[in-house]
């Protein structure tokens, strides 16, 4: 008897779930049928990318995931023309230049509010530049290594920024900087609402208030970001999304299913591998970005064995880039020898790389006393990059370049934020890393990369050569185009001789879609303005 | 007098060794019997031999890639196919094999002894010290296990060998309680009432009664953990917490096929099936050991 009403509970119990379950389902279908609103596109728009994002205060990092959020919710003064770094008026509608390049005056756009409703002005922009030269390495990184350090160092390039009256700003340099609206035009230096950055403080990094097409609404770590439509934006009838959330998922093969089952619409970093499974599917498109990046291993160089010169060419003797690109890009890269892509004026064509030769690695570590190599570590990056869609995967290919010079390689990876951090305080032998290029000069390369200014910022391998900093410093004074592209030519004699890195690629980043997405035009730059992006 | 002592004391040998003889022969005849118990051990068999034979049988060297020649379907040439790297997916498997059973029979041999050790403590001494141990126990199974090993090789860092000290742990409270139950009931039996009564040592008692007495259940035990074993440190392998590139580790190796699941099946499915393998074949000779040596399964 017991038994019997037992059974006949666990009958109803399931007929119970069921219908439950049913219920949910219908509940669940009709909600996205009101929330799709019959046959109205849709205006959500779901990017799908690799890792999270370190802040959302563009001024204190340089790393692109988080750059390329901020991207819309702030704005620059200046900005870059789709598809090149040229620029073109955004907070600025005009700018002169005096003629010894000393003095730069910008209009600013009137009627701007930030999105906290205060208003955008002189004093606002001039609030954001002291907020900067007022730093140090630690909490401007960026700053320090495009504007030549802070406010009391001597290398620093702006003397001063005032306030002309409220719409007119003018800069006043010490010394000419031929990138320098490049340089504003940058993402990281964007101009956030000085009542927010007082109120947060420390916290407006998750707190970001600016004047982008979008709204900061949500961030929930590893996860998300959501940004919503800025209702009053400075131009007009834009943006035409309503709502931009950013996803975080690692694994590209994870994204790109994700990509394909509708749980987002845009997808960076496809498997090169991929390709050929999204060719042919009309649901769908490619978008390539245009390549200004460069992907590389850096040879810390005050680090054990690492510190010898020749230590550090025999590792660039032992690393078979082609087979590496063949294996893991699909062809979607070349071969880099130089610390910049050849898309950027000053690029050194006649520069020889180091030829995949083993026996001439072995005689250059026998040479600095390594006979029979060394052991050190190999930090591979965790999460996919633009100019390295796999890192683990390469490492390990490098990983088994170097045994065969008698290099041990213990391949190390951290948690992205992490890895960041302890490479930037010098703490990898050999690191996989990269850039992509934030204004298109070589200044941004290889000043911002290599040079003994930029220990501490960007400049991982702590690569310091005292003629090298006197020449990229140069270049950044001279104006003629053809003099510093010379500049820079020699600067990448002398990098290769003293081989800070190893060079690998040049990547052609690639991205995928929903075939009726329309206004995305991948940038250079690899961070995106949304503000015209709309689904067909 | 000496003479007779030292030709008393064969004898009594020889009648013990008589005894455990026949208790294990007993054993051996019904496991004899279970044909799924002699196809697991055979496959155990099969394995320990590629593990011991590795260098002999395996075509390739492991970590020698060529890329390109990555990701070639089986052939005549690499029978199991290559991976990304171009490495010879045979010759990876089967050093897998050592890898593997390195892991699952170490990691086992420090539970149990470890286990045993607080467990025959516990049981033997009881009071706070039964307490404080069996609390410990509690807690530590509070965990799910793979949660627990993963925070411990975050803690020691990941590498193979952090990852066999991580198992190791996660394991020894479930020897820890089984050795505990056993000593609770030994005690209670009249040899060891006798053995307390003529002062034997507590040691003595410990290691030279109640602890052979228990050796049936912890083989039984500790061939079923070792199968969980291979498959934890697969896990940890997949997670990236285990084996470090480019060991041939077999979790490792399925982590880095996944990207590759639809062009090289191949990549995937012979270390998904060496792992299957290995596992199910401790499983059925554990199985197999337990029908034999438990005498509840007798009944």
């Amino acid at each position: 008897m017991r038994r019997k009403s037992f059974l006949t509970m666990l009958v109803f119990l399931f007929i119970l779930s069921t219908i439950l379950v049913g219920c949910g389902k219908s509940e669940k279908t009709s909600g996205e049928k009101t929330g799709g609103k019959g046959d109205t596109a849709q205006d959500t728009l779901v990017y799908g990318r690799g890792g999270d994002s370190v802040s959302l205060d563009p001024a204190v990092v340089t790393d692109g995931e988080s750059l390329k959020v901020t991207k819309n919710i702030f704005d620059t003064l200046l900005d870059y023309n789709d598809g090149d770094t040229s620029v073109q008026p955004a907070l600025a509608t005009k700018w002169e230049v005096s003629p010894d390049g000393l003095t730069y005056t910008f209009k600013l756009r009137q009627g701007v509010k930030f999105h906290d409703g205060t208003d955008f002005n002189a004093e606002a922009v001039v609030f954001n530049f002291e907020r900067w030269a007022n730093g140090n390495a630690d909490t401007f990184p960026y700053y320090g290594s495009m504007f030549g350090g802070y406010k009391n160092d001597e290398s620093h390039v702006i003397k001063e920024v005032k306030a002309l009256d409220e719409y007119t700003v003018q800069f006043v340099l010490k010394r000419p900087q031929a990138p320098f609206l490049k340089n504003i035009a940058m993402t990281p230096f964007a101009i956030a609402s000085p009542a927010a950055v007082k109120k947060y403080g420390d916290k407006f990094g998750e707190n970001p208030v600016g004047t982008g097409p979008f709204v900061f609404k949500e961030w929930k770590r590893n996860e998300r970001i959501v940004l919503e439509k800025n209702e009053n934006y400075w131009l007009e009838g834009y943006p035409k999304l309503n709502q931009l959330i950013f996803v975080s998922i690692p694994d590209n093969s994870a994204r790109l299913n994700a990509l394909l089952k509708g749980e987002i619409d845009l997808m960076e970093d496809l498997n090169p591998s991929d390709l050929n499974q999204l060719e042919g599917n009309k649901d769908f498109r490619i978008f390539k970005r245009p390549s200004m990046n460069v992907g590389y291993v850096g040879l810390t160089t005050t680090r054990g064995p690492l510190k010898n010169k020749l230590v550090r060419q025999a590792l660039n003797y032992a690393v078979d880039k082609k087979a590496i690109i063949d294996a893991f890009y699909s062809g979607q890269a070349e071969p880099a020898k130089n610390p910049m892509p050849p898309s950027i004026p000053g690029y050194n064509d006649a520069i020889e790389d180091y030829p995949f030769d083993l026996e001439k690695a072995k005689q250059l570590l026998a040479e600095a006393g390594y006979p029979n190599g060394f052991e050190m570590e190999l930090w591979a990056m965790p999460v996919p990059r633009p100019y390295m869609p796999d890192g683990q995967k390469v490492a390990e290919a490098i990983q088994a370049n170097f045994e065969k010079i008698g290099v041990k390689a213990k391949i190390v990876s951290y948690e992205w934020a992490t890895y960041l951090d302890k490479a930037a305080k010098g703490e990898a032998d050999a690191f996989l890393l990269g850039w992509t290029g934030d204004n298109g000069d070589a200044d941004n390369f290889l000043y911002a990369l290599l040079d003994k200014d930029s220990i501490g910022s960007n400049n991982y391998t702590y690569y310091s050569n005292d003629e090298l900093h006197k020449i990229l410093v140069e270049a950044q004074t001279v104006s003629d185009e053809n003099k510093r592209n010379e500049l820079y030519k020699k600067a990448q004699e002398i990098i290769k001789e003293d081989a800070p890195w190893i060079p690998l690629v040049h990547s052609t980043p690639l991205l995928a879609g929903k075939a009726n997405i329309e206004g995305f035009n991948p940038h250079p730059t690899g961070s995106d303005k949304f503000t015209k992006v709309e689904f067909k | 007098m000496a003479e007779l002592a030292r030709n008393g004391t064969p004898v009594q040998n020889e009648k013990v060794k008589e005894e455990s003889v026949s208790l294990w022969k007993e054993g051996w005849r019904s496991f004899k019997k279970n044909k799924m118990a002699l196809v697991g051990t055979g496959i155990v068999l099969f394995f320990i031999l590629l593990a011991v034979f590795a260098p002999v049988i395996a075509p390739y060297e492991i970590n020698d890639q060529n890329l390109s020649m990555r990701l070639k379907a089986p052939s005549s040439e690499h029978v199991f196919g290559t991976d990304d790297f171009g490495r010879d997916i045979f010759s990876r498997v089967i050093y897998g094999a050592r890898i593997s059973l390195w892991v699952g029979f170490f990691s086992v041999l420090g539970s149990v002894i470890v286990g045993s050790l607080l467990g025959i403590i516990a049981g033997y001494y009881g009071r706070w010290i039964d307490g404080m141990i069996s609390r410990i126990f509690d807690i530590m199974l509070a965990f799910p296990s793979i949660l627990l090993a993963i925070g411990i090789v975050a803690v020691l860092g990941p590498s193979l060998k952090n990852a066999l000290i991580a198992i190791a742990i996660i394991n020894i409270p479930n020897f820890g309680r089984l050795i505990r139950s056993r000593v609770l009931s030994i005690k209670q039996e009249e040899y060891i009432m006798a053995a307390k009564a003529i002062g034997m040592s507590d040691a003595r008692i410990l290691f030279h009664h109640i602890l052979p007495n228990s050796m049936a259940p912890i083989i039984v035990q500790g061939t079923l953990a070792i199968a969980t074993a291979i498959i934890e440190a697969a896990a940890l392998g997949f997670l990236g917490l285990g084996a470090q590139p480019p060991n041939p580790e077999w979790g490792k190796m399925l982590a880095d096929s996944k990207d590759y699941l639809t062009q090289a099946p191949w990549t995937m499915v012979f270390p998904g099936l060496a792992i299957m393998l290995t596992v199910l074949g401790f499983n059925l000779m554990g199985d197999g050991l337990r029908d034999a040596l438990d005498p509840r399964m007798k009944n």
